[in-house]
């Protein structure tokens, strides 16, 4: 009995230590907070579990792996920041880590990475159009619309003139704009309880 | 919405709160993922926390609302009361007269 307790034991620290070392990106004080609270969870759900073979197995698998752990606690950690943040490189870094989680970060990753690439591509337009004068601009063909540099420039007509470099510029700064406002806003409104395991049959199994 | 909710009445620490949600709501929240977004409601300000000694040998950490806490789970539960009330209304036709 003592060496299956200490075999416990064994295995409680070594959870601990494991998930102390993947929290590396977290501040000493605000870590050992953490681990503390864990290893409270772990006391508590043990004295209190009924499956009297292997309680403390049961307490770390229902816990997940503690990089794992660490994992979600650096994830909930960045989307607080981004949620308050104008930074484009943390609200793309935050919904990559977000889009892990479930459906609402990946939709999120893409509106992140589709407004950003828009952003930064129209920005190049502006910056080689002095290098290109006559060739880059907005195209208007039979069939298409585009900001670029056109195959057959012969079969389309350039829409901006000298006005390319203001316009687009414009453009890409409501993109990189309305970009981050949204991501801050779907990250603000993101739901208090993502995830949820499988509960009882007849029980809801939802994001609320 | 659920978390915050759980906390109206009381202070709780967290296996309270997943037995509290798992009771009341059949909600079962995983654990690795309660106390990760409990340390994000702290962040934000929804929630305030304190370790207290407990009987059990080894001290717990308490969480309650604070008031913008109280603020925005009344939201929540608002917004998600109308969009209750529009569900049920949609599928009231399906249930017949059984559960009016």
């Amino acid at each position: 009995m003592t060496s299956m307790a200490s075999l416990a034991d064994n295995r409680v620290a070594s959870y601990l230590a494991r998930l102390s070392t993947a929290l590396s990106a977290v501040g000493p004080a605000e870590r050992d907070e953490i681990v503390r609270e864990i290893r409270a969870h772990i006391l508590d759900s043990v004295s209190s579990g009924t499956d009297a073979a292997a309680p403390v197995d049961r307490v770390l698998r229902l816990l997940g792996g503690p990089e794992e752990l660490a994992d979600r606690y650096t994830t909930e950690r960045l989307l607080t920041r981004a949620g308050r943040s104008f930074s484009p490189w943390l609200l793309l870094r935050t919904s990559w880590r977000w889009a892990k989680l479930g459906i609402a970060g990946t939709i999120t990753f893409f509106v992140a990475f589709i407004g950003y690439a828009m952003a930064l591509a129209l920005t190049v337009a502006v910056f080689l159009k002095p290098f290109m004068p006559s060739r880059l601009g907005m195209w208007l063909g039979p069939k298409t619309l585009n900001v670029g540099v056109p195959d057959h420039p012969e079969a389309m007509r350039e829409l901006l003139g000298h006005w390319f470099v203001p316009v687009i510029a414009v453009a890409a700064f409501a993109f990189a704009v309305g970009t981050t406002q949204a991501l801050r806003w779907l990250i603000s409104r993101r739901s208090s309880t993502p995830a949820y395991k499988a509960p009882a049959q007849d029980s809801v199994r939802a994001q609320i | 919405m659920a978390i915050l909710a759980s906390l109206w009445q009381s202070r709780l620490y967290g296996l309270e709160i997943l037995r509290s949600l798992s009771e009341k709501s059949q909600l079962d929240v995983a654990e690795g993922t309660l106390y990760p977004i409990l340390s994000r409601l702290k962040a934000e300000g929804l929630l305030q926390s304190e370790w207290v000694e407990a009987e059990a040998g080894h001290p717990r950490k308490y969480y309650w609302l604070t008031a913008p806490g109280r603020h925005r789970a009344r939201e929540m539960a608002e917004s998600w009361h109308t969009f209750s009330a529009s569900l049920a209304d949609l599928v009231q036709p399906l249930l017949g007269g059984k559960h009016r």
